[in-house]
């Protein structure tokens, strides 16, 4: 009799052991100390849609038009409007502040261009990156060849800088990724490869130079 | 004025295309394949809407093969014959003027016809390498293992003093009557010690695991793949995570990081993948729950402003009394995300790697050396860069981050 009593109670823990046992841990842990684990200023990843309830003015933008320190001058086009190309032949126009890469700035360009742009236009900026591998990758649209198409090695410093900023056809905009400089020494870099590819002589003295 | 201007656009673009023609390949054989490639596959895909429309079944629908071939060439003439097909094309698109290919021959637009015409969708990838391989949880199947041995000791024992008493009953001798195991001292001392080790076991893990997170993997709002991005398809941690080298945090991207790629990848064609669970996930879904976050509609042009912004959650939470640093550690540090993250790569559903407790930050700062050379950050550490020059430090063995002050207390509590 005891022993049909103790079976059922090892097994009705054995079972209960069983289901209260999830592997996968949806929830956070309890905190010790609640008020010095979780902030009581406002964190970056804090709900911020109450702050105005609250009495709060706060907005997360700059005043239109602030250029921070040491930051580049403002591109002076405004995106076009659906349809328009007015201001994306205009951008032809607009010089890059940016004439030379030292040779530490070019390893730091390369970084961030195989970061941000490698991964469609390729590393060897053959418009092949791993995202369109020749038709066989999941991107659709073919990227543009960036050294080898004369399109685009005669494209002009300013036009390719309002489509990095603005997008352009299936590209959106790295405006939110990369800053003023780095986005035109990004396309110093793209023109240094493009040069590279005509008279590799040439640039090697350029970038020795630096 | 406007046809002044689209003149001049005009004039432009076919200066462009011709430099292009004239200083580029030109294609010899007809490919119509690489010609697709190198002239329409920029905005335009068989199957699919992008830029412009799909082409599959172009010829069936522009029943006069001659405007077609017109249109190819010089859209922007074409559109002023005034047809109306075309018109509402130009229009359906935004008015985003088709690029003029004035040095396309009639061939060479009959190759890429051709290959359209042909086109076959790519058969659905073999899939199957990948699923989930049934982890064996042995602790569970010992731990009813020795329940049951447990058990059958005790029934054993018990059926042990029964036998002994009857034995002794049969031959006459006086056995003293079995005492009930739960009166028994020896049994009450040992499920004593037993509960207070178990319960001493359990408190204290508790107590230690009190605002620890390892293994930590909530349900996110969408079922995004580390795996599939960062690992099948190679996306940069940083091309998303760009907070990394320059702030605190890492940062979880807005949607138009998403819809940079999102807005061509419409569907999901990679290997299977499963939640953490078990489930198949249907990553066609995933995307389309993007778009409705994105408000989105594939083919046509998005509008940012109509995006709300989603609500992941945020998986490795440091309580407010620690200092942490991104960018300290990714850019100064020159740390790799996974010795931190763990192998994301391989992730589908992301979960917490480390426990981050005190402990192993110390430990990690008091094993790991700093890159101190060629690394501008620690130029100010004049002696430690003299002594590693004069063999005073062992420069195999470096600088540690402990060395620069990486375990005083107050680098991260202030």
């Amino acid at each position: 009799m005891t022993m049909k009593k103790l079976f059922i109670i090892a097994l009705i823990v054995t079972v209960a052991s069983i289901i209260s046992c999830n592997d996968v841990q949806r929830k956070p842990s309890n905190v010790y100390i609640p008020d010095m684990a979780y902030s009581r200023a406002y964190e970056t990843y804090a709900d911020h849609s109450n702050l105005k309830d609250a009495g709060i003015n706060y907005t997360n933008l700059p005043v239109p038009g602030t250029i921070a320190r040491g930051e580049e001058f403002p591109f002076p086009l405004a995106k076009d409007a659906a349809g328009d190309t007015t201001n994306y032949f205009a951008s032809k126009k607009i010089k890059g502040p940016v004439d030379s890469l030292s040779k530490s700035e070019y390893t730091e360009t390369e970084r961030l261009y195989l970061i941000n742009c490698g991964i469609c236009h390729g590393a060897k900026l053959d418009g092949n990156g791993p995202l369109y591998k020749g038709g066989e990758g999941p991107f659709a649209a073919k990227p543009a060849t960036l050294v080898g198409d004369a399109k685009y090695e005669a494209m002009p410093e300013g036009q390719m800088f309002y489509s990095v900023m603005y997008g352009k056809n299936l590209m959106g905009s790295y405006a939110s990724q990369l800053n003023r400089k780095q986005r035109w020494q990004i396309i110093k870099y793209i023109k240094l490869k493009q040069a590279e590819g005509k008279a590799p002589v040439a640039v090697a003295n350029a970038t020795a130079k630096n | 004025m406007i046809s002044h201007r689209s003149t001049t656009k005009t004039i432009i673009l076919s200066t462009i295309i011709f430099l292009s023609f004239s200083f580029g390949n030109i294609a010899k054989a007809q490919d119509g394949k690489a010609l697709f490639s190198q002239n329409c596959a920029a905005c335009h895909a068989i199957d699919k809407r992008l830029t412009g429309p799909a082409l599959l079944g172009v010829q069936d629908r522009w029943p006069d093969q001659k405007k077609l071939y017109s249109w190819i060439k010089n859209n922007q003439a074409f559109l002023k014959t005034g047809d109306a097909y075309a018109n509402n094309l130009y229009n359906e698109f935004g008015k985003v003027p088709m690029n003029l290919f004035p040095n396309l021959t009639d061939a060479e637009i009959g190759a890429i016809l051709k290959y359209i015409k042909d086109w076959k969708p790519a058969a659905a990838p073999t899939v199957g390498a990948n699923t989930p391989a049934p982890e064996g949880d042995s602790t569970l199947l010992f731990g009813i293992l020795t329940l049951i041995l447990a058990i059958i000791a005790f029934t054993l024992m018990q059926v042990n003093s029964n036998l002994r008493k009857l034995s002794a009953d049969k031959d006459g001798e006086a056995y003293p009557e079995p005492v009930p195991f739960w009166k028994n001292k020896a049994y009450i001392a040992f499920v004593t010690i037993v509960l207070f080790l178990v319960g001493g076991y359990f408190t204290t893990k508790g107590a230690i695991g009190l605002g620890r997170n390892k293994n930590y993997q909530p349900e996110q709002p969408i079922m995004y793949s580390h795996k599939v991005h960062a690992g099948i398809n190679q996306v940069n941690c940083l091309y998303c995570h760009g907070g990394a080298q320059d702030s605190k945090h890492a940062s979880i991207p807005s949607l138009n990081v998403c819809m940079n790629c999102h807005m061509a990848i419409n569907e999901y064609k990679g290997p299977k993948f499963y939640t953490e669970e078990g489930a198949e996930v249907d990553g066609t879904a995933q995307i389309k729950k993007l778009y409705e976050y994105a408000g989105f509609t594939p083919g046509k042009p998005w509008d940012p402003s109509q995006a709300k912004p989603i609500e992941w959650v945020k998986i490795h939470n440091l309580p407010d009394h620690v200092y942490f640093n991104h960018s300290q550690h990714i850019k100064a540090g020159k740390v790799q995300c996974q010795t931190c993250h763990g192998e994301i790569t391989n992730m589908d559903e992301v979960k917490q790697f480390a426990d981050l407790s005190m402990g192993w930050c110390i430990n990690c700062h008091r094993e790991t050396k700093v890159q101190f050379k060629e690394n501008g950050f620690y130029s100010i550490y004049e002696k430690y860069h003299e002594d590693l020059k004069n063999g005073k430090i062992d420069s195999a063995k470096g600088i540690t981050v402990e060395k620069i002050g990486g375990t005083e207390c107050q680098k991260c509590h202030y």
